[in-house]
């Protein structure tokens, strides 16, 4: 009972700290003038969920190549970007840990329990009005994923697009694509997660996903298991990627957490110093080769 | 306060017994105590919904008007899909469904309640699926139809859209619950009746038509309502077979808005949906109780 109320209280502080904040906050702005990576070193204690630790959130299961197997191995794309910030500002490995948060509730009202997540979240204008995004560690471009050998494959100029049933993964920018640039004639199916609409593809249920170029890819590799026939062979085919629309994905923390500023700056140093690049190489390198096609 | 407690007990026991009898409490202090209690809970509901520390956040977050509106009607150009839009699949689907269940329903009550020796085969198959399609949770079945009927790649049978596998699932879940109201019903028919019946030369199947289902009928009116209730709500779970029905179409809303609005308003909407139902279920209740009440 003690014990109950004193998660209680505890839940009341920090409901109240995250209203405090978020009146205060709303003027903290990403592109604003970054603090220097020094500076940072000494002051990112104040704002830590967890003083002298790094917390970072991602959805579980954590895909490939963003995560390979578990977030914490520092392997995969995110888990690697992840690590390099930490680095940047001078946290060790070791203190960098990892907590589990549902797509769907890291942008709940209320407190967040992480300094920061990252789960291939896209930014949006909308979205910022309720969480503070970090600046882009990874530009986008949408992809077409079919089965090999169905029409779409070989047909896809732009007014062919429109007449395929395109089904998606719900709140991918992806599906905001089909919607804005495609808009087909019928109405999209919309799958609660990424494996219910491979199921779908799999059984012709929908002709094609449209889906972020690198998790198009994977989807559509031999080693993915996403899209199966009887034989356990892969039959999904990447078609082509969609031109840039600037989306790209940025890092969540709770509105008006002012840690941005700090990994803000550990962004554009790593941006400058070529260890996003060497990054991008190491875990996206097989993702530049997907060819352009018009929407 | 405790006077008063046992008061109201002693006062409010016997017009419980007898509904039909001027209920004896109908005094100033009645309407005063109903006065009181209603503004303190409720007032006390809203004030903590006011005064909670999240509020101001949870308030925008989940009865935004703009937002409300904004899902209501979609936004064709920002990749927004009408709630209320997609609740006209809901109650297509609901209505669909709806006939299917009463005749499958009656179907499988009869199949268990035949005597014939020939049948009992069928009479198993009744009990083992109604212990299945009452056991298994509705989500699942809507899962292992909707993405493996189309799995088996069984040509015309594969190849139907998600709202007929959603609708399918509805139906052979509540078939089996409505086969027990039935059921039920039937038997609250008291023996004498079907003995009376057959004393005056009518058949096993006339009694049964003539005799027993008028009445059993009436017994299962509000039962088989409650039934459909549930079946108006569970039709949100076509969205999870990829269909944009009300829910979902909130969902998308609430995951491109980073809001919840959306989801308050398919609320709205399916309360306005079930309300009526509701009430004429809670109406033929009180009848039906007032009925046998004043005849005994």
């Amino acid at each position: 009972m003690r014990n109950l109320r004193l998660s209680l209280a505890g839940l009341v502080t920090l409901a109240t700290i995250g209203t405090v904040s978020l009146s205060t906050g709303v003027g903290a702005n990403a592109s604003s003038a970054l603090p220097s990576l020094a500076s940072c070193k000494t002051s990112i204690a104040a704002n830590e969920f967890t003083k002298g630790k790094l917390t970072v959130a991602t959805d579980t299961p954590a895909y490939t190549p963003w995560f390979v197997n578990n977030p914490s191995n520092g392997k995969g794309y995110e888990s690697g970007v992840a690590f390099a910030i930490a680095k940047e500002l001078g946290v060790a490995n070791s203190n960098v840990v990892w907590v589990h948060e549902p797509f769907n509730a890291s942008f709940a009202p209320g407190p967040k329990h992480f300094d920061f997540d990252v789960n291939e979240i896209s930014y949006t204008s909308a979205r910022a009005q309720v969480v503070t995004f970090s600046n882009s560690y990874y530009n986008v471009q949408q992809s077409i994923i079919a089965l090999k050998g169905s029409k779409i494959v070989t047909h896809h100029t732009p007014a062919e697009l429109k007449t395929y049933q395109y089904g998606d993964q719900i709140g991918t920018t992806g599906l905001t694509y089909i919607e804005q640039v495609i808009k087909p004639t019928k109405t999209p199916r919309v799958y609660p997660s990424l494996a219910e609409a491979a199921s779908a593809l799999e059984t012709h249920q929908i002709d094609a996903i449209v889906l972020d170029t690198p998790d198009g890819q994977y989807m559509a590799s031999a080693s993915s298991g996403e899209v199966i026939n009887a034989k356990k062979q892969n039959i999904a085919v990447q078609v082509g990627q969609f031109p840039s629309t600037g989306e790209h994905y940025g890092l969540l923390f709770q509105k008006g957490n002012k840690l941005v500023g700090c990994v803000n700056a550990a962004i554009a140093a790593m941006k400058s110093d070529g260890t996003l690049t060497s990054l991008q190489q190491k875990w996206l390198s097989i993702y530049t080769s997907v060819p352009q096609i018009k929407p | 306060m405790t006077d008063d407690t046992d008061v109201t007990l002693s006062e409010e026991t016997p017009s419980f017994l007898a509904p039909r009898r001027k209920q004896l409490l109908v005094g100033r202090r009645a309407v005063v105590a109903s006065t009181v209690s209603t503004v303190l809970i409720i007032g006390g509901l809203v004030a903590a919904f006011y005064l909670a520390p999240g509020g101001k956040v949870v308030r925008q977050d989940y009865f935004n008007l703009h937002y409300m509106w904004e899902s209501l009607v979609g936004n064709h150009n920002k990749a927004l899909f009408s709630v209320g839009t997609g609740l006209l699949i809901n109650i297509r689907i609901f209505l669909i469904a709806e006939v299917f269940i009463l005749a499958f329903g009656l179907g499988l009550a009869w199949t268990r309640m035949t005597r014939s020796p020939v049948l009992v085969p069928f009479r198993i198959l009744a009990v083992v699926y109604s212990d299945i399609f009452r056991g298994i949770p509705v989500l699942l079945v809507f899962l292992l139809i909707g993405y493996g009927v189309p799995g088996l790649q069984l040509g015309y049978i594969s190849n139907q859209s998600p709202e007929i596998y959603g609708c399918v699932a509805l139906i052979l879940t509540y078939s089996a619950y409505v086969a027990e109201v039935f059921r039920a019903g039937i038997f609250s028919v008291p023996h004498g009746q079907i003995l009376a019946a057959r004393s005056l030369g009518l058949t096993n199947a006339t009694t049964m038509r003539r005799v027993i289902l008028p009445q059993a009928v009436r017994t299962v009116i509000p039962p088989l309502l409650n039934d459909f209730i549930s079946l108006q709500k569970d039709t949100a779970l076509l969205s999870v077979l990829g269909v944009i029905e009300a829910v979902q179409a909130g969902t998308i809303f609430q995951e491109s808005r980073f809001n919840s609005s959306g989801l308050v308003v398919a609320s709205l909407l399916f309360l306005v949906m079930t309300i009526p139902l509701t009430r004429v279920t809670d109406g033929l209740i009180a009848r039906d109780r007032n009925r046998r009440l004043a005849t005994t």
